[in-house]
């Protein structure tokens, strides 16, 4: 199976190609070859051993966002992992990793103290939507895109969800 | 039995019930309705229920604390750190109710928990505080002469003053007439008062903190000193004992200033003095904690001491069982897991915790507050637990921390431990070239992965997103599986794109 694959930080991405699967994997990224042992220790780790023994643990988590987060041999980072069609069809429509978001959520559970924006209202990228409490601290949550609010799905006072839809936002109300 | 209740939750209500166990005595736990699932319940011998998840409606509830204490028979009562640790009208309350408050007396939280009556207290014990002016300055020239008699840089302050508004540093006597001018009328402007003042600037100072334990025989004993310069938001994030920055004839003024601010208030039970240590070597008092502090375990790594059991003994009547001070041994550090994402801005990262591995070997102690499969709620303090090394000497310890951060894992939140791991790579935290504003400057970029392991990520990401791929789990039992086997030979491997 073919994926591109992107680490944040990087222009352009790397071509990841699974031809056989766990146990006994084969895959080429970039053209390199890389085989071994790969296995599932439990949902999220996997423990991969190469030919030449190296052995690496991996935990990784899918984002709501649709990106990775992998924390191995002490670093914790991030990439996108995008099969072959999915990342055709966003490069054919200029949308690579800039896809237009339709809502804003929760990046971590909390209570909401406060609404900052109402339905009808233009925002810009960047500015604050709601303030979320969590752990005795107060953190904002910002609009990941310029456009028009279409709805405001959370209350002051209210507990939310890692990756609740927070605010949504109008279909094509892009300005600027 | 003896019960003892612990009016506080996490890995402190946890470090509370050890030392009951130590000494026989049986922990009574309460819980709000947030933590009717945590480890400090399911450690106890008893658990009384105290409301809903807000502290204030909990934790903090004075009558509720004492009715779980009637309920349960629990005679003492340890307040742990944070909450009503230091709330001189709580202690007092349950030494009224009858029962033995574990810490000092009311009296002495009181004394030192007011700013002034603790600063009045400890300078007529001989205790050094950064040097001011008494009244406001009448002239340039009188600020001038207050520099030259106590050093220079100054801080020019408003009296009326307050949030910075109207601070001015102030480098040497030359450039006192204008400096007195403009924060004058700039103390005018803010609040209408032009009164002045001056302090000493202590430019880059360390955090330095004296461990200090008596009983009620009136021995006070001081248990050397702690490091705790490396601060985020004011909050202390990585400590150390000894001080690399403190000589042992340092150590030993310090000790006995410690002693003499604990002995102005007739201290009783282990308490903590902080001091701000300046780059000249010259030290000031800060405050006094009346309480148990997060950071203790390395005091007690390095002195062999256990200052929670010492705690109860001396709240029991008895005196102290350290018949003389103990020796170093040692260097032992501390770093304090947060459930937060470092990648992120340090955002809060409450959640379930979906496997924990725990450090541990040698020279490795862990205080904790949660285990696999526990949920960490957002109602509180995000510290999850406290990682200490001990080695032979600061750069054992340091190559020992990096060994546990490295070896445990959380998945299902963020911690900070990859911070940590950047952190104790910094040349200047190894070179032990820290001040309490050292981390204000210092920005984490998470490290790099390693060409191998970001193409063994990848491929992991991949193989899990593909049908079928989990279907292989370890074999359930030993011998029952067909084993890897399957090796390809003379392929590269994942270290091969250099």
């Amino acid at each position: 199976m073919k994926f591109r694959t992107r680490f944040s930080d990087d222009k352009a991405g790397r071509a990841l190609d699974v031809t056989v699967g766990a146990p006994s994997f084969e895959a080429t990224l970039e053209g390199v070859p890389l085989s071994g042992d790969a296995l599932a220790v439990r949902d999220g780790v996997w423990s991969l051993v190469g030919p030449d023994g190296r052995q690496i643990e991996v935990s990784i988590a899918f984002q709501t966002d649709g990106s990775v987060r992998a924390y191995a041999a002490g670093c914790l980072f991030g990439f996108e992992l995008l099969d072959e069609l999915t990342a055709r069809a966003l490069a054919a429509t200029g949308g690579g990793s800039t896809r237009r978001v339709a809502h804003a959520a929760a990046a971590m559970p909390g209570r909401v103290l406060r609404v900052l924006v109402a339905p009808g209202e233009e925002v810009t990228q960047g500015q604050p939507l709601l303030v979320l409490e969590a752990m005795k601290m107060e953190n904002e949550v910002k609009s990941p895109r310029d456009g028009v609010v279409a709805s405001v799905e959370a209350a002051a006072g209210q507990a939310v969800s890692a990756g609740d839809v927070l605010v949504r936002f109008e279909a094509g109300g892009e300005r600027g | 039995m003896t019960r003892l209740l612990i009016a506080n939750r996490g890995e402190i209500a946890i470090r509370v019930i050890r030392a009951c166990r130590d000494l026989g005595i049986s922990p009574v736990a309460v819980y709000s309705e947030a933590d009717r699932a945590a480890l400090h319940v399911r450690l106890a011998d008893w658990a009384v229920p105290i409301g809903p998840a807000p502290a204030r409606d909990s934790y903090l509830v004075v009558d509720k604390l004492l009715d779980a204490a009637k309920k349960t028979g629990a005679t003492m009562l340890h307040p742990g750190y944070g909450f009503l640790s230091e709330n001189a009208a709580f202690a007092r309350r349950v030494v009224e109710a009858g029962l033995t408050w574990v810490g000092p007396s009311p009296d002495s939280i009181a004394a030192m928990g007011n700013k002034t009556e603790s600063r009045r207290r400890v300078l007529q014990a001989g205790v050094p505080i950064v040097p001011g002016m008494t009244a406001p300055a009448r002239s340039a020239q009188e600020i001038a002469e207050f520099g030259r008699e106590n050093g220079f840089p100054l801080l020019l302050k408003a009296a009326a003053g307050g949030g910075g508004k109207g601070m001015r540093v102030v480098r040497s006597a030359e450039e006192v007439p204008e400096a007195f001018a403009r924060a004058r009328s700039e103390a005018r402007s803010y609040f209408a008062d032009d009164a002045v003042y001056a302090e000493l600037f202590v430019e880059h100072p360390r955090h330095v903190e004296v461990q200090v334990l008596g009983d009620a025989t009136g021995r006070i004993i001081a248990l050397g000193e702690r490091e705790c310069s490396l601060q985020r938001r004011h909050q202390k994030v990585l400590e150390e004992c000894p001080s690399a920055a403190v000589s042992p004839d340092l150590r030993a003024r310090m000790e006995s200033v410690a002693v003499a601010a604990a002995k102005s208030v007739d201290y009783v039970s282990a308490g903590t003095v902080e001091f701000l240590l300046a780059k000249d070597g010259r030290f000031f008092f800060l405050e006094m904690n009346t309480r148990i502090q997060v950071e203790h375990p390395v005091t007690e790594m390095v002195y062999g001491v256990d200052l929670v059991a010492e705690m109860i003994r001396i709240a029991r009547g008895e005196p102290m069982s350290l018949r003389e001070k103990p020796a170093p041994r040692g260097h032992a550090i501390q770093c304090r897991i947060y459930a937060e994402d470092p990648a992120h801005g340090f955002a809060p990262s409450p959640g379930r915790i979906l496997r924990l591995r725990r450090p541990q070997g040698p020279g490795i102690r862990v205080d904790s507050g949660v285990e696999g499969g526990d949920i960490v709620p957002l109602d509180y303090d995000p510290m999850i637990a406290k990682f200490v090394a001990w080695g032979q000497d600061r750069d054992e310890a340091l190559r020992r921390m990096r060994r546990a951060l490295a070896e445990s894992r959380v998945d299902g939140i963020e911690t900070s431990i990859p911070f940590f791991l950047s952190l104790l790579d910094d040349p200047d935290v190894v070179a032990n070239r820290i001040s309490t504003q050292f981390l204000d400057g210092w920005t984490y970029v998470p490290k790099r992965p390693a060409e191998d392991v970001a193409a063994a990520s990848m491929v992991a990401a991949a193989l899990e997103s593909m049908d079928g791929a989990k279907k292989r789990r370890p074999p359930a039992a030993p011998g029952c599986g067909s084993g890897p086997g399957a090796w390809r030979t003379a392929r590269a491997s994942f270290g091969s794109r250099e």
